[in-house]
């Protein structure tokens, strides 16, 4: 049975243009703060678990999303979901040829069973117009291997094809774009096998993937290594921007950490690339955008069911490579668990607003993304435990979010379900712009009730939306778990 | 029973249990078109058949798939099928959309029809996947056991962190992988398959981390007793341990099936017999 429940193009309640101005601090979903007044945006969610597995009851967490540039109607997302049918099969990717309408499941990654970090990207510069995707897994494996790969036809369903692939490497971060006919792509790494601790580390590969190298972008002193995440963006002009946590002390619980920005200019092909951007205080590459902030560092549960430690994103205007917007977590007020914020340069990281921009210091809040539209707009998807739910939003904002239009997607309970392992919801989420769309993917306890989704939602999988119960296609009742949605919002003009 | 024409299912009832076995989904149904898909995002060829599921023999739990459903089937021989034919479908999961595609390892015909005293191709894959069903996690069971240093049975009395020597540092940065090393000390009251322990103690080393890659590996706590499935350690990176009077190799027990209560030991000595 397909179960639909509200309607993808039906106005935003709780859209909201805000023109206040200064820092709205611990806001909750409530956006009483904010005066209305935006033009609606339309918005589609839906989740991605097909009719055909609507008896699964995996925690499908740490979601990502590939579109294809040339023909956004073709899409890749992925989870930390395991093969259905085999603990020897590959692991699967969801894969939509409709603009995200309907996904199928089909087991192409290079990994057995399930991934522990898939992120990827889709560019044009090969010429493969049904998906040339290029992902970097990591295998949940004794040693984690990271592989990095290509298909050239994400509907064939063939295996994908690992290009390179190596050990003691962590979150890989994958972006690409066509420069003159041939995929560049930038894979950010936590490359733990730097025996110099300097361990941020971007992939760059400028032949589609056929080869690569290693760049460490760690031009300081660490405290023996570099917080997992390492996030590249890339413009069409060759910009690429990379941001990294630079882990000063490290007692276990807390990093001391700045949060460094490097650019190259070239797209990276030359021999010393990342060095574009040096910080005045140091002449060192890399742009300190704060210095020793404290980062708390938890692997168990601790915001709600989540645990946290390194979340962070970078993103560059596609017309206007000056103009970056950089966003990350870290110990906030006094009795705060986990604060993010976004700052923002209009120079090429030269210079960065000097707190955060207005609506952006978001308390008890993780799984940060940023991107930029065509027409410079700026979206933000964050996750907020706030209530005991976990809400999600996604704010659009064409003034550096001295105004911002919030849109709520989903406000799901977050006790339940138990967490099966950590991540509970992931480690990321992500949001990128496709034409006049923001689009993204964001994982959330999977109740079929229409109140947690205020924007409307489309499960494919089985549910009866009346008694809020998911069935395995045959009746029987199928216990609520986290479940991977994709969204659409459009940009606001 | 009898078989389809060569190509298609060549052996017996042995290779139909040994099909079974390979199998995650068998059904029983009949093509309804051929060179045809059931659903989008499916690519289509000249190997892909549209099959009307008559019955369900066999699935994961999570597959939606009943009586009624259509199945795309990319088939091994498109020559051996076309419209209106029945068999039994072995087969591996493909795609997963609005319905389900798959992979044909094998079918097989009906000879007769399914009434009377004559049992049909239903009636018989029904029979062997039954007996194949039972038989698998004894499968998986003998896997572990074949493939292992040791099985005992014993009893944990003392947990503790690996303290991760300095030489293995670098292995052992802080990422939201690590698997935080835990060693147990493990009391050994019987050696089912392994040479006999040095006093009777073995060194266990199991990661306590609930992240993605070690949530589903066995966690242990003093006073656990059962049967211990171990290999030498060859993940931590320092595969041998000095602490508590103990000296010597370390060993893990990191798959899910690798430490069973005692209510398993008789299957596991019969299975260990049976080798």
């Amino acid at each position: 049975m397909r179960a639909l429940a509200g309607c993808h193009t039906r106005v935003l309640a709780l859209t909201v243009l805000a023109v206040t101005a200064g820092t709205l601090f611990g806001r909750g979903q409530s956006p009483t703060a904010l005066r209305s007044g935006a033009a609606p945006t339309l918005a589609k969610v839906v989740d991605l678990i097909p009719a055909s597995l609507s008896g699964e009851t995996n925690q499908d967490s740490e979601p990502f999303l590939a579109v294809q540039a040339a023909n956004p109607q073709v899409m890749v997302a992925s989870a930390f979901t395991p093969n259905p049918i085999s603990s020897t099969g590959n692991a699967p990717v969801y894969v939509s040829e409709d603009a995200g309408n309907t996904w199928v499941l089909s087991a192409i990654t290079p990994v057995q069973r399930m991934t522990c970090d898939i992120t990827h990207a889709m560019s044009i510069g090969e010429n493969h117009p049904r998906g040339d995707l290029h992902a970097g897994t990591l295998a949940c494996a004794a040693s984690i291997t990271l592989d990095e790969s290509e298909s050239d036809d994400v509907s064939s369903s063939a295996i994908m094809n690992v290009q390179s692939s190596r050990t003691n490497v962590d979150q890989p971060f994958v972006r690409a774009l066509a420069f003159s006919n041939v995929d560049h792509i930038y894979i950010g790494v936590n490359d733990l096998g730097q025996s110099s601790g300097r361990t941020a580390t971007v992939d760059v590969s400028l032949d589609g993937g056929t080869t690569y190298k290693s760049f460490s972008i760690e031009s300081r002193k660490t405290m023996g290594q570099d917080g997992p995440s390492v996030r590249p963006a890339i413009a069409p002009d060759n910009t690429v921007y990379a941001a990294f946590f630079g882990w000063r002390k490290f007692n276990g619980s807390i990093a001391t950490s700045d949060v460094v920005v490097v650019r190259d200019d070239s797209g990276a092909t030359g021999s010393h690339p990342f060095q574009a951007l040096k910080d005045p205080s140091d002449k060192l590459p890399g742009r300190l955008v704060v210095k020793k902030v404290s980062i708390p560092w938890s692997n168990a549960p601790t915001l709600g069911q989540e645990r946290i430690g390194s979340t962070l994103s970078i993103a560059v205007d596609p017309n206007n490579s000056s103009t970056v917007y950089v966003g990350w977590a870290d110990r906030g007020r006094k009795g705060d668990i986990y604060t993010l914020h976004v700052r923002r340069s209009t120079d090429r990281g030269l210079t960065w607003s000097k707190s955060d921009l207005p609506h952006t210091t978001i308390s008890n809040a993780t799984n940060i993304a940023l991107a930029v539209a065509n027409n410079g707009t700026a979206g933000l998807l964050y996750q907020q435990l706030s209530g005991g739910r976990w809400v999600t939003h996604v704010v659009q904002s064409r003034d550096a979010f001295a105004t911002i239009q919030d849109t709520i997607l989903a406000t799901v309970p977050a006790n339940t379900p138990a967490g099966q392992f950590l991540p509970y919801l992931g480690d990321y989420d992500y949001l990128l712009a496709a034409g006049n769309e923001f689009r993204g993917v964001f994982s959330a306890n999977n109740t079929p009730d229409r109140a947690n989704f205020p924007q409307g939602v489309t499960y494919q999988r089985a549910a009866d939306f009346n008694t809020r119960t998911l069935t395995d296609g045959s009746g029987n009742p199928v216990a609520i778990s986290i479940d991977p949605f994709y969204f659409s919002v459009s940009v606001l003009p | 029973m009898s078989l389809l024409a060569p190509g298609a299912f060549p052996q017996a009832t042995n290779n139909q249990a040994a099909l079974a076995k390979q199998s995650s989904i068998i059904f029983v149904g009949t093509v309804s078109q051929v060179a045809a898909t059931s659903f989008t995002g499916v690519p289509k060829s000249a190997q892909t058949v549209v099959v009307r599921v008559d019955s369900v023999l066999k699935k994961p739990a999570a597959v939606s798939l009943k009586k009624g459903d259509t199945v795309t089937v990319e088939v091994k021989d498109p020559a051996a099928f076309h419209e209106g034919m029945q068999a039994t479908f072995y087969t591996e999961g493909w795609i997963f959309g609005s319905g389900v595609a798959v992979k044909e390892l094998g079918h097989a015909a009906p000879s007769s029809p399914s009434s009377g005293d004559t049992p049909g191709a239903a009636e018989t894959a029904e029979k062997t996947v039954g007996q194949v069903q039972s038989e698998i996690t004894d499968q998986d069971l003998q896997r572990l056991l074949a493939s292992c240093d040791y099985v005992v049975i014993g009893r944990i009395t003392a947990v503790h962190p690996w303290a991760i020597p300095k030489s293995a540092g670098p292995r052992y940065r802080t990422s939201e992988h690590s698997a935080n090393w835990q060693e147990a000390v493990l009391q050994v009251q019987a050696v089912l398959k392994g040479p006999k322990p040095k006093k009777n103690k073995m060194v266990v080393r199991f990661p306590l981390s609930r992240d993605v890659a070690w949530a589903s590996a066995p966690k242990f706590q003093p006073g656990q007793q059962g049967i211990f499935i171990l290999r030498r350690d060859e993940v931590s990176g320092a595969p041998t341990a000095s602490s508590g009077g103990y000296k010597g190799d370390v060993y893990t027990c990191l798959k899910p099936g690798d430490w069973l209560p005692m209510t398993e030991e008789a299957r596991v000595r019969s299975l260990l017999k049976n080798r």
